[in-house]
C-alpha cells in the first residue's frame, strides 16, 4: 500500500462520520439531483435525509463542502447552462431548473458564471460555430492542430 | 482572472498524449511545435471549451526529482471526475491500466488512483 493509499484509509477512520449517516446524507444529494427543478426546500431536503434541518446543514457540509441551498443552487445553474443551449426561452429555463423569479435566476446566474444567461448562450453558440475559444484567443482549432 | 489551464509533467509527450487519448478518453485540442518540444494540450470530450490540460515535457531536473518522489509516495499529481468510478475502473483495467489505489470511498467521494505511465499517479473521483 502506498503512502497516499494508508492516509486515505487513516482519513476515513478518523474523520469522516458513520456509513449509516453519510448514506443518508447521499440520499438527500440525490433527491436534491433529482428534483431540483421542484419546488423543494430545506425542509424537504433534510426530510429526504430524516434529519432535523439543522442537523441536516451541519452533516451536509461536512460531507460536501457547502450548505445543501447552496449545491442546489449549483444544480440548478449547472442544469441551466445546459438548457440555455437549446431554443428553451431564459425564462422558460428559469422555471424550468426550479427559480421562481428570473431577476434572482439571472442574478445567481451571473454570479457563478460571470456572465448573463443572455450572454452565455450566445458566446456558446459563437463557439460551436467557429470552435474557438483555446488559449490562443480566437484562432481556429484546425491551424492550431498540426496534424488537421 | 480564471483558470483555463492546469498541467501535468510527463517523460515523453508522444507516449503522453496517447495514453491521455487513445486511454483515458481525453481530445487533443492545440498541438504547436516548440523548439525540441510542443504546447500539447487535452480536453475532456464532451467539455472541449473547458479546462485545458497540458501535457508538459519534464526538462528540469529539480521537477524530475519532485515528480519521482511523489511518484514513489503514490500521491496523484492531478485528479479528474468522473460520473461512474466502478465503471470507469472496469473499462480501465480492461486496458491494462495499473491502479495503485482501487476504488475507495471516503465520505461523499469516492477515489481511486492510476498510474498514467509518464511518471504520475493520477486520482480519479467520483462525487456520490
Amino acid at each position: 500500500m502506498t503512502f497516499y493509499a494508508e492516509t486515505v484509509r487513516q482519513l476515513r477512520q478518523d474523520h469522516y462520520p458513520n456509513a449509516q449517516l453519510t448514506k443518508q446524507i447521499i440520499q438527500a444529494k440525490r433527491f436534491i439531483d433529482a428534483n431540483f427543478g421542484e419546488g423543494i426546500d430545506l425542509k424537504k431536503m433534510a426530510g429526504a435525509a430524516f434529519y432535523s434541518k439543522f442537523h441536516f446543514i451541519r452533516c451536509f457540509k461536512s460531507l460536501y463542502g457547502r450548505t445543501p441551498n447552496q449545491y442546489l443552487t449549483s444544480v440548478r445553474i449547472l442544469n441551466a447552462k445546459q438548457l440555455l443551449l437549446t431554443d428553451d426561452s431564459v425564462t422558460s429555463v428559469c422555471y424550468k431548473v426550479g427559480f421562481d423569479s428570473v431577476t434572482t435566476f439571472a442574478g445567481l446566474f451571473k454570479r457563478m458564471t460571470g456572465t448573463t444567461p443572455t450572454e452565455y448562450r450566445r458566446r456558446k453558440k459563437q463557439f460551436s460555430r467557429h470552435e474557438t475559444g483555446n488559449l490562443f484567443g480566437d484562432l481556429p482549432l484546425n491551424l492550431l492542430n498540426t496534424d488537421t | 482572472m480564471k483558470i483555463r489551464l492546469t498541467s501535468v509533467m510527463v517523460d515523453n509527450q508522444t507516449k503522453a498524449l496517447a495514453f491521455y487519448t487513445t486511454v483515458l478518453g481525453f481530445v487533443k485540442k492545440t498541438e504547436m511545435p516548440i523548439g525540441e518540444h510542443k504546447w500539447l494540450t487535452v480536453v475532456a470530450k464532451d467539455e472541449q471549451d473547458g479546462v485545458e490540460l497540458l501535457l508538459e515535457p519534464i526538462g528540469f531536473a529539480p521537477a524530475q526529482t519532485y515528480q519521482k518522489a511523489l511518484f514513489e509516495a503514490g500521491i496523484p499529481l492531478a485528479s479528474f471526475s468522473v460520473d461512474d468510478l466502478d465503471t470507469e475502473y472496469n473499462r480501465l483495467t480492461g486496458l491494462g491500466v495499473s491502479f495503485s489505489m482501487s476504488p475507495t470511498q471516503m465520505g461523499a467521494v469516492k477515489l481511486a488512483v492510476l498510474d498514467d505511465t509518464c511518471g504520475n499517479h493520477i486520482q480519479l473521483m467520483q462525487v456520490l
